[in-house]
């Protein structure tokens, strides 16, 4: 180790100091000054973000080569920080109405994002083992906050033991890899097909299994559901985006850094698994009357259109066309993060009343009970179908330019119509909202400025995002070209 | 008015007045119409700037370009040629119409109902001078959002089962459009050129075989099911009888119109090898349509489900116009898009004065209006005899000139077309014997001592139309020098396509 190692984990190295500058502020805080605690982490983010800044454009391998810092990584921390400011922002609200220690969450939260750095950071598998049980701990931890509720326990319970079957099956796989190729660098592993034969293919599908487990591709999704529905619903959304990003750093550094240097033939694996799990995501989302798990099967549904981008740089073999590939997916991991964390956000806003339940009906009327939040929720919902001039919208063209220009339109034409079927149950929640007449008991709004304030900018981030992408483009080509 | 970007102004003005009346209290009807006519009207009087357009000048005029996503070339680029011309002003004098008689039908959330109709406007106004195809479909999705609020908050009983079905069935046509626009742009990048979605680029381009039938196909969907092409046309219906008046007369006005323009803009000069191939079985379709459609119409107890089904046959008219491939036939699709638009939207417009003061629409309900009601049943025999097609009137040009495309196309499809001239007598002679003249039904009777005859805001929101439906069957010249020269720029385009006889379907 020397200073340059240091210095190219800068970011991870302030996240950490943040967590126990948060940790210790905590202990000392007395029980009505605990909102301090936001505004110490989303500044205390902002500094992280900032040192994302000074890192970028480095591109170098530090640690022996088991951490590397390259501008793919950058974006990724920088989504992460955006995701955990949202999340930090969102959450503090729906707590202190349940009387759940606001701390405790802050450093959780924080701690998973230090996970999500690692994870985005790894040119080894050891260290990506490391990083991905970093980031999914906490997130355990999180599904199962509310302690005193049933369903939360439940959620918090299926989700740890199913997450930590898919972690054994993904270390077995490292360990079979390290078998045939004698190595865990990322960078070595490539020959795993070409020399491994038979028992290299089951190495791969190992992989392949524990990492899009953690992304919730069908068939791996069964836990998703319930998981997403126990949680506090703003922290439902956090877990819907923010392991979900580092699931896809793990398949874009698994598959991208390791198994595609070799030209590994993974494209057919990957693109049945992306057509299975946008299908099977909104077939089921379809029947959904609770809005909560609605947006948690669509969840799956996203991570087809996100797979579909993988699937596309698989099978492209111009370079240019590959990293477009790649770009797809961090658009689409950066605008999903922002357009469904505060979906389930608005979901959470509307169970002031902690008994009451995120169903379909606490949206009717809701347009005449509160015009600006329901035209909020409809922004976002059109987003995640993906209507113009949305950052959904743009994210699906994006994988639909990655997609037909690697030449697998026909996937194109499934996200297409699967499109078209989301479209169905995201605007049944704006029939509710602007077409049917408010329940006799309506359930009470939070109106809290911070949740607005947090509505607010995602909101005006989703819009301006999809009107004006080009700034984020140049960024993501250049991220994506440092993996080439 | 040089150098001001007109086709701008034209189409973001509404977006003003919806920004506008989102600060005014919603209880303040009144400002709120004012502004949202005020806003539509001025964007009328922009868009007559548009009148200036010169038919022997530059192909596309009033041109604006600017970059916008520069990472894939896309680019802000308006402009206007004949065609365009001549529905920015349907679309632009129909808003005006639309909005001025919601006035007093409209009396519910009344403040998001003039800015969805406003955004409405911009949706459709920026389809017609898009010439990038990112921006054309960014605006035609745009569209689609207001007309499905307009029918699931205003309209009738079924509104929301009519609606979702609007949307979903625009939907997958529209999305499958998108990934032909994209497979065409990346199919004219992956030659070597620059990332760009510029239409005026992009048909240019000598596209595969197999590229070409697959984005006809796509772009055919979506248009196809917004005309609404027979077997797409399921959700008119539907859409129209449960939308409020207004949203009638925007959808059958302008909205059809949006898959008209598609045919003629996008799908023949990117694809012009295989329109041609598929024309016969466009030609079929359209010749179904017109026959299906006037055969359902007859037999609607309801008079906007007839008015709706007579759309499908009309609209039919527009499809065998584009696809016979000749002067007549285009000029004639094109004039009877407006011409359909004029005297539908009036209908719709009618049957809403008399659904206002009875509530009611089933024609088996009416009956002795013409007694009651004169001037009423003068104005809705006027439309009726537009909508049949008599000469004199702005129908009548429209059918003349694709059925002279058509005979030389082929007599037997001409043939078959006639046949609908006097079916349409029919249905719409028949109903208008059973509205106005027929024993009064018991049900009308009650109505009878509240029945008054149209109101001034009545006959001031039709009176342009009046204009248009007699100005145009008079005097269809200045209509079609100003599109003729498009048209022919049109078919020129397709018949010089090189590939035209060697095309081969991929399947």
């Amino acid at each position: 180790m020397n200073a340059d190692d240091l210095t190219a984990i800068l970011p991870e190295l302030a996240l950490t100091a943040l967590v126990l500058v948060v940790l210790t502020v905590d202990l000392f805080l007395r029980r009505e000054d605990k909102w301090l605690l936001t505004p110490i982490t989303v500044i205390g983010l902002g500094f992280v973000g900032y040192a994302c800044w000074t890192v970028w454009g480095l591109n170098q391998t530090v640690f022996a080569g088991f951490y590397r810092v390259d501008d793919l990584s950058v974006f990724f921390k920088v989504a992460t920080v955006v995701i955990g400011v949202l999340a930090a922002l969102f959450t503090p609200i729906y707590l202190a109405q349940r009387r759940l220690p606001l701390g405790e969450f802050n450093v959780i939260l924080l701690f998973s994002l230090i996970g999500m750095f690692v994870l985005a950071s790894s040119s080894d598998l050891i260290t990506l083992f490391i990083g991905l049980e970093l980031m999914v701990m906490p997130a355990y931890l999180l599904a199962g906050f509310h302690k005193t509720d049933r369903y939360s326990n439940e959620g918090g319970l299926k989700y740890f033991l199913l997450g930590s079957f898919a972690s054994a099956i993904l270390l077995f796989g490292i360990s079979w890899t390290y078998g045939l190729t004698h190595s865990t660098r990322l960078s070595e592993i490539g020959g795993l097909v070409s020399e491994g034969g038979a028992a290299g293919l089951i190495a791969i599908a190992m992989l392949t299994v524990g990492s899009t487990f953690k992304a919730a591709a069908v068939p791996f999704h069964f836990w998703t559901p319930d998981a997403y529905q126990g949680a506090p619903t703003p922290i439902t959304g956090f877990l819907s985006v923010g392991p979900k990003l580092g699931a896809f750093a793990l398949l874009v550094r698994i598959f991208g850094d390791g198994l595609g240097v070799s030209g590994a033939d993974w494209y057919g694996v990957m693109a049945v698994l992306a057509l299975l799990t946008m299908t099977g995501g909104n077939i089921v989302a379809l029947a959904q009357t609770n809005v909560k798990r609605m947006l948690a099967y669509s969840s799956i549904a996203h991570t087809g259109y996100i797979l579909a981008g993988l699937a596309a740089f698989a099978h492209a073999t111009d370079p240019a066309v590959k990293a477009q590939g790649i770009e797809a997916v961090l658009f689409y991991v950066l605008g999903y993060g922002v357009m469904n964390i505060a979906a389930f956000s608005v979901v959470g806003m509307l169970q002031r009343d902690p008994r009451r339940f995120g169903g379909l009906s606490a949206f009717a009327g809701l347009a005449g009970r509160a015009p600006v939040l329901a035209a909020a929720m409809a922004i976002l919902l059109l987003s995640l179908t993906g209507i113009p001039p949305t950052v959904g919208f743009f994210a699906k063209l994006y994988v639909l330019v990655a997609t037909v220009d690697a030449g697998v339109a026909w996937l194109a034409v499934a996200i297409a119509l699967n499109a078209a079927l989301a479209a169905f149950y995201y605007l049944r929640v704006i029939v509710y909202m602007y077409m049917r007449e408010p329940e006799e008991d309506p359930a009470p709004i939070d109106r809290s400025p911070l949740t607005t304030f947090a509505l607010a900018i995602s909101v005006a981030g989703v819009l301006a995002l999809g009107l004006f992408p080009d700034p984020i483009i140049s960024f993501l080509r250049q991220s994506a070209a440092s993996l080439l | 008015m040089n150098g001001w970007p007109i086709l701008s102004l034209v189409v973001f003005t509404p977006l003003i007045g919806v920004l506008a009346i989102l600060f005014v209290p919603s209880r303040n009807h009144r400002l709120i119409r004012g502004l949202a006519l005020m806003a539509a009207l001025a964007s009328l009087v922009f868009s007559l700037r548009l009148l200036g357009y010169q038919p022997d000048g530059a192909e596309f005029q009033y041109r604006e370009d600017i970059s916008w996503i520069a990472a894939f070339g896309m680019r802000y680029t308006l402009g206007v040629d004949g065609l365009s011309v001549v529905l920015v002003l349907l679309t632009t004098v129909l808003s005006v119409v639309s909005i001025f008689y919601s006035f007093d039908p409209i009396q519910t959330r009344v403040k998001e109902y003039y800015a969805t109709m406003l955004l409405l406007m911009v949706g459709m106004l920026g389809v017609f001078v898009s010439l990038d195809l990112f921006l054309f479909y960014v605006f035609w999705e745009l569209s689609l959002i207001p007309m499905y609020l307009v029918i699931g908050i205003w309209g009738g009983p079924r509104r929301i089962y009519a609606t979702v079905k609007f949307v979903i069935y625009t939907l997958v046509g529209s999305l499958l459009m998108l990934v032909a626009i994209l497979a065409v742009a990346i199919a004219h990048a992956s030659a070597g050129n620059p990332f760009t979605f510029s239409y005026e680029t992009l048909r240019g381009f000598a596209y595969t075989d197999a590229l070409q039938a697959l984005a006809f196909v796509a772009f055919f969907l979506a248009f196809a099911i917004k005309v609404p092409m027979w077997p797409f046309h399921t959700w008119l219906p539907d859409a129209h009888v449960e939308a409020p008046t207004a949203g009638s007369i925007i959808l059958a006005g302008v909205l059809l119109k949006l898959g008209g323009y598609g045919f003629l803009r996008y799908s023949l000069p990117l694809a012009p090898d295989a329109a041609v191939a598929f024309a016969p079985i466009v030609i079929g379709l359209a010749v179904v349509a017109i026959l299906y459609g006037a055969m359902v119409s007859m037999v609607q107890p309801d008079l906007k489900k007839l008015i709706a089904y007579s759309s499908v046959s009309h609209m039919g008219f527009v499809m065998l116009g584009v696809f016979v491939f000749n002067t007549q036939g285009l000029q004639g699709a094109v004039f009877q898009m407006i011409s359909h638009g004029v005297t539908t939207g009036a209908l719709f417009l009618l049957v809403g004065v008399i659904y206002e003061r009875t509530h009611d629409r089933q024609i088996a309900h009416m009956g002795g209006l013409n007694a009651k009601l004169p001037r009423y049943a003068a104005i809705f025999g006027l439309f009726t005899f537009a909508s049949i097609g008599l000469p004199g009137l702005s129908g009548f040009i429209g059918e003349f000139l694709v059925l002279l495309g058509a005979f030389q196309y082929s007599g037997w499809v001409a043939a078959a077309t006639m046949l609908v001239v006097i079916i349409s007598a029919v249905y719409m002679l028949w109903m208008f014997q059973r509205v106005f003249f027929a024993v009064p039904s018991d049900w009308m009777r009650r109505f009878w001592p509240t029945l008054t005859d149209m109101t001034r805001n009545e006959w001031l929101a039709l009176a342009p139309l009046i204009l248009l439906v007699v100005g145009l069957g008079v005097l269809p010249g200045p209509v079609l020098d100003a599109i003729s020269p498009s048209v022919q720029r049109i078919l020129d385009a397709v018949n010089a396509s090189p590939g035209l006889t060697s095309f081969n379907l991929p399947w």
